[in-house]
């Protein structure tokens, strides 16, 4: 069922676009994320759903009431911030509270529910100190807390880990999605890191150019990005000018050497310029005789990784980068050295531009 | 290193000797209206005159209308222009900087001109008067007032605050009281205690507008009294001095400042 949606929402700043034709359906309790480089649209369409920005074309939509319109006061909107945006004349408890006493309810509940959401943060021990007494983590875990006390229809978080060191972004980015799902709370995240976004979404939304490239789950966005703009911003990808040889038997040719793809290569025609593009752990050195999809290739460089060995080599005009995990006992090849590799068909990706 | 200590030590003494000597001088000088005694008959001529007693409440009143309308004014317009004009702060902050540049002499000229014929004419009445005293006061002093307040809303953000409080259900009036205004308490005691003392001592607007100040009182009395005008002055600055220690410790006390985070 659909929670929230955005139709055909544009945002323009003077002459510029900075969100354009953005359309987005969300379900209920689903996690999405909103993932891409700086001023590529994300933290706007985020804040048009808030209300803090008013679309210049087009709705949002929640729980099939039009809030398009609405001032941010007036919609049931939890907003997470980047630079926590507690209130610093005010203790934990307060903080959280406050919401609720701004909707006038009784105070006993309010009470109540700090309680219950200083045991969902585990800061317990804390409603009574102050945010400059806190950690950064602790001071964005009592952000959350205060944005749900109020129950909100949708929580938005916007680059709530951007501000924290990389041990406490982990852990708290599982406690983000953790209590999004206890709560069944619907919840759009803006994040311009990958590895956040796969990790914590059900749904990604990649972002550029005030537009949407691709929606996926984690796995098909890693797996199967659709143009080269997801392919290079999403993970480590080696991609590559091709020429299509036979689209029927779905072949190609980079640089001379001809390789299969699982992909169609439907209404392209024999001699059209394509680009490919390969994940760095699908390609493997080959072991086995093979005569498909075979690359002649020269070791130009290998760096240790800790668990994966990245190897780079040249394959005629190309420069590719392939991951194996690290193995003690085998043996690597030395630089310089004319090897061979190799991968599945399904492992070369056909981008759509 | 030692060195450097003696000559900053050296620079302190000569600089507390600039202070301290006339404010030294004009202490002695009040605490000797009876000769070959050091007496508070001075101190006591001055509080005993009806006419201090007068002049000095009549510009409490001023100062603290002075103060609570200013701040309505300019803490809603810094308030504004942090968050939806930010481009607006060179103009804004080249008008607040006007009085420094306009003698008050002409200031006021100006306001008699405008406000003491019709549509106005406020100084048909001593109301209308006092209204304009005010008035003035807010032009004169809001070039501290405003710096004043523009530095507490620059040490916070405005944006983010207002618009969590905001997504909490709040509207601009509620963030503005209950966020805005406690987390900025320091910047606004100081602009209103600034403003308390200019207003107290000012004399061209109140001379010129006929009012019974305490600017004008001081003048008056140091043309016929030798020990009670230096008197008036120590008593001007222990009451100045009496705020700024007012500030420094609300503003010690403000909650979330001066506290350093713990770790995770």
């Amino acid at each position: 069922m659909t929670h929230l949606s955005l139709s055909n929402v544009s945002k323009k700043f003077v002459e510029t676009f900075a969100v354009k034709d953005f359309n987005l359906t969300v379900e209920r309790g689903e996690f999405v994320s909103f993932l891409g480089p700086s001023g590529c649209g994300k933290t706007t369409t985020l804040r048009m759903i808030a209300g803090f920005e008013v679309p210049t074309t087009g709705k949002v939509i929640l729980d099939d009431v039009d809030i398009t319109d609405k001032a941010p006061n007036q919609r049931n909107v939890g907003m997470v911030f980047q630079a926590y945006a507690l209130f610093p004349n005010m203790n934990v408890a307060q903080n959280i509270g406050f919401g609720m006493r701004i909707h006038r309810e009784p105070e006993s509940a309010i009470k109540e529910r700090v309680a219950e959401m200083l045991a969902l943060i585990h800061l317990e021990q804390k409603g009574n100190s102050y945010p400059s007494e806190l950690s950064g983590g602790q001071q964005q875990r009592v952000a959350l807390a205060r944005a749900l006390a109020n129950r909100p229809q949708v929580l938005l978080l916007d680059e709530p880990l951007s501000a924290l060191d990389a041990k406490i972004r982990v852990s708290l980015r599982a406690e983000i999605r953790s209590i999004q799902r206890k709560l069944g709370i619907t919840a759009i995240y803006v994040t311009h890191d990958q590895e956040e976004a796969l990790s914590i979404s059900d749904r990604i939304v990649v972002m550029s150019q005030g537009q949407m490239e691709q929606v996926g789950t984690p796995f098909e966005i890693y797996n199967f990005p659709q143009t080269a703009f997801v392919a290079s911003f999403v993970g480590t990808l080696n991609t590559a000018d091709a020429e299509v040889v036979d689209p029927a038997k779905k072949l190609i040719k980079i640089d001379g050497v001809q390789l299969e793809t699982a992909e169609e290569l439907d209404g392209r025609q024999k001699g059209d310029k394509i680009k490919v593009a390969i994940r760095p752990e699908r390609l493997n050195f080959v072991s086995v005789e093979k005569k498909a999809n075979v690359l002649d290739c020269t070791i130009e460089n290998i760096t240790f990784l800790g668990s994966v060995v990245r190897v780079q080599v040249t394959v005629g005009g190309n420069r590719f980068n392939m991951d194996t995990f690290n193995n003690p006992f085998l043996e690597l090849p030395k630089i310089d050295a004319k090897e061979q590799i190799t991968c599945s068909r399904e492992a070369v990706l056909v981008l759509k531009n | 290193m030692r060195k450097i200590n003696l000559w900053a030590w050296f620079w302190i003494f000569l600089g507390a000797l600039y202070f301290f000597g006339p404010l030294y001088g004009a202490l002695d000088f009040s605490l000797r209206e009876k000769r070959g005694t050091l007496s508070l008959i001075a101190y006591q001529n001055v509080l005993k005159d009806p006419n201090f007693r007068n002049s000095f409440t009549y510009s409490t009143l001023i100062a603290l209308a002075t103060i609570v309308v200013g701040l309505l004014l300019i803490v809603s317009t810094a308030y504004w222009v942090h968050l939806r004009l930010p481009q607006a702060r060179p103009i804004v902050d080249f008008i607040t900087l006007l009085p420094f540049v306009v003698p008050a002499i002409v200031l006021v000229d100006g306001f008699i001109q405008i406000y003491s014929g019709p549509p106005f004419a406020l100084t048909n009445t001593p109301q209308g008067t006092n209204v304009l005293l005010m008035f003035g006061y807010i032009v004169t002093a809001m070039p501290y007032m405003y710096r004043s307040i523009d530095a507490g809303l620059r040490a916070i953000d405005v944006r983010t605050l207002t618009e969590a409080g905001q997504s909490l259900g709040a509207g601009w009036i509620t963030i503005l009281f209950r966020v805005i205004l406690p987390n900025i308490r320091t910047a606004l005691l100081s602009g209103a205690f600034l403003t308390f003392a200019i207003v107290i001592g000012e004399y061209t607007f109140a001379s010129l507008l006929a009012r019974p100040a305490f600017g004008p009182y001081m003048v008056l009395l140091g043309q016929d009294r030798a020990y009670e005008p230096a008197a008036l002055s120590i008593m001007s600055f222990a009451l100045t001095w009496a705020a700024m220690m007012i500030i420094q410790l609300l503003g010690r006390g403000a909650p979330g400042q001066g506290q350093v985070a713990v770790a995770h």
